[in-house]
């Protein structure tokens, strides 16, 4: 027989290691159909928690988006103007309009289209003249029921579109000639109907010309009563928004409209309100299920942990063997869980939203912590019953 | 002196032999257990001296298990001393005990008690690695000692019982324990085995190891230097 030298043997870490890794191991693969469980019930918690951190973290935006349908969400006025509309008020440079609306973050904006309103005379009557940016205006005004077509070009000075109600008053039809004469009688141009715009507002008694046309028609160069526009922000945001955008640009007042945010929040958080409530539930269950696994593993080993403890094992050694499993099974059922939930994730993104869910890596950190937190909670009341295994009993077979 | 002082000043102590800190291996005195008003030990008291190896005997229910509990320190007396290797043990917390037991003790089970999904040789690396470092070449020796050295990459459920019963006694004398407590150690053998088993614990009596052998077989009993024998939980005279 060799003599010992317990210097050595009590330094040698790895070989510790290694041995305690062996027991593990070998633990874990002769309880296939156990450990089996416990990994199904932890891969389809990560899987879920997986998902819906994915929609969670991705249907502000694509929520957001999807409420954008409901139109523009905010206004940009002059500073203290009490009216917009009008020769003679003052309104914004049109310079200005374009720096605040480049001045918002990249992405964040749907579109948005300055408005210049003056009253002219059409051939027999009297109507409200806007000038827009077509291509912002559709983009903030997806509802609108528009028969013909847009005008789609930035420079197009002959076509216009007018409402539903002033087509009907004066017999126009797309395609029909239109002279829009100023107020002085200084200005006149001959244009044709490309669209009829029937949004059951305001807009139906409206003709819209590309902005520069009505900037010269109103004899208001560079200049614009206001904007709308439509940001991918929820309530808060909105206001976060503007009040920077009011920061930066002292002549002009920007204001959420209210309902169409708030509405937007509501909305956004009901359904994160939902997910979390589903995913509390599935790892309530995964818990459940983990828990009820480990204490059947535990009873199955208690003669083992009995022996193990008989023959020198400490309750940590007990402990940290039964953390080590479940720590094995929780890596292994997480790694896979959050590639079944970001498939998951995408069928609900394609359902919902029609649109793929984008994978954000915060999602990881995030499902594995809850995972694991889940699998520690689980494995409290077993590892507690493994170590209150009571040697003496255990190997005489009571 | 704390436990740990005490287990480390034990610097005498070789590898499978016997620790040369004093003749006493285990002095009880005045012994008792009681389960509520049933008393399974009363007033036990005899000694051990290093290098001995002796029987504990008695009829079923004499305290023969409850008294191996105690001395293995899987239970506790509620009457008396008890010392082990000069360590009064009763006292201890039951993590100061376990320290105790994976360094004084080596236990020898009726039923071996192997972990089945660890080989012969694993199972005896499994006690060093509770005591200090696993060590494949010392367990491989320790597996020799018992001569199942070609036997060390199989399963328990591969061996034979004599086999399983003969990895078990290698498990207990791996750390060189100063008491090894075998508990029927041939009860669950045939007569090869048994003979096979007791010829390998009376070498190791030869080799100065106290032994302390729990047996209701006299044959055994007659084979170990001295019988302590209990009779409704007392020393029968």
């Amino acid at each position: 027989m060799a003599d010992a030298n317990p210097g050595r043997r009590r330094s040698d870490r790895s070989l510790r290691l290694r041995m305690f890794s062996m027991l593990v191991f070998r633990s874990l693969t002769v309880r296939g159909s156990r450990i089996g469980i416990a990994l199904g019930a932890i891969l389809v918690g990560a899987a879920v928690v997986s998902a819906l951190t994915s929609l969670y973290f991705d249907i502000s935006i694509k929520m957001s988006e999807e409420l954008r349908a409901f139109g523009a969400n905010v206004i940009v006025t002059p500073r203290s103007a009490g009216q917009t509309g009008g020769e003679g008020t003052h309104g914004i440079a049109a310079e200005t309009l374009r720096a605040a609306i480049g001045a918002l973050p990249q992405g964040k904006i749907v579109g948005a289209s300055p408005f210049l309103y003056g009253v002219v005379r059409l051939d027999v009557a009297n109507a409200v003249l806007a000038g827009v940016d077509f291509q912002g205006l559709r983009a903030i005004s997806p509802y609108w029921q528009v028969e013909g077509s847009w005008v789609t070009a930035d420079f197009d000075d002959r076509n216009v579109m007018v409402g539903r109600r002033i087509a009907q008053t004066m017999q126009m039809k797309i395609g029909s000639p239109v002279t829009i004469i100023n107020r002085d009688r200084t200005h006149q141009v001959q244009v044709r109907v490309k669209g009829i715009v029937d949004t059951g507002g305001a807009e139906d008694d409206q003709v819209f010309v590309n902005l520069p046309l009505a900037q010269r028609l109103l004899d208001r160069p560079d200049q614009a009563d206001l904007a709308m526009l439509s940001v991918i922000a929820r309530g808060g945001e909105a206001d976060a928004l503007a009040a920077d955008l009011a920061r930066r640009f002292p002549d002009i007042e920007v204001r959420p409209i209210r309902k169409v945010s708030q509405a937007d929040g509501k909305i956004l958080d009901k359904i994160e309100g939902l997910m979390a409530l589903v995913a509390t539930v599935v790892l309530i269950i995964t818990i459940l299920c983990v828990n009820a696994t480990l204490t059947a593993m535990v009873a199955a080993r208690t003669p083992q942990i009995g022996l193990q403890k008989a023959i020198g094992a400490g309750n940590g050694s007990i402990v940290a063997q039964f953390m080590a499993e479940t720590t094995v099974i929780c890596v292994v059922a997480v790694a896979l869980g959050l590639g079944v939930g970001f498939a998951l994730a995408q069928v609900l993104g394609q359902a919902v939203f029609g649109a793929w869910v984008t994978f954000r890596p915060v999602v990881v950190p995030l499902t594995f912590g809850l995972s694991f937190a889940a699998a520690l909670i689980a494995a409290v009341l077993p590892v507690r019953g493994a170590v209150r295994i009571v040697p003496a009993r255990v190997l005489k077979g009571e | 002196m704390t436990v740990s002082n005490q287990l480390t000043s034990d610097a005498t102590s070789s590898r499978f032999g016997s620790t040369e800190q004093g003749r006493m291996v285990i002095d009880i005195r005045g012994l008792g257990k009681r389960f509520g008003a049933v008393a399974a030990l009363q007033d036990v008291s005899f000694d051990v001296q290093r290098g001995e190896f002796i029987a504990i005997m008695g009829p079923s229910g004499s305290g023969k298990t409850t008294l191996l509990n105690i001395l293995s320190l899987l239970d506790r007396p509620t009457e008396g001393d008890y010392h082990l290797d000069g360590i009064a043990v009763a006292s201890l917390t039951e993590r100061e005990q376990t320290v105790i037991r994976r360094e004084k003790i080596g236990l020898v089970f009726q039923q071996f008690h192997l972990i089945p999904y660890l080989s012969a040789l694993e199972n005896v690396m499994l006690a060093q690695h509770y005591h200090s470092v696993a060590d494949r070449e010392e367990a491989l020796e320790a597996l020799e000692h018992v001569g199942l050295a070609q036997r060390r990459d199989h399963l328990p459920s591969q061996l034979s019982g004599g086999e399983q019963q003969r990895v078990c006694i290698a498990r207990a004398l791996i750390n060189a324990p100063a008491l090894i407590l075998a508990d029927e150690p041939t009860g669950n053998l045939d007569a090869d085995n048994e003979g096979l088993v007791m010829g390998l614990l009376e070498r190791l009596r030869d080799e100065g190891r106290t032994i302390v052998l729990v047996t209701h077989n006299p044959d055994l009993g007659e084979r170990t230097d001295r019988i302590v024998r209990l009779q409704h939980g007392r020393l029968a005279s």
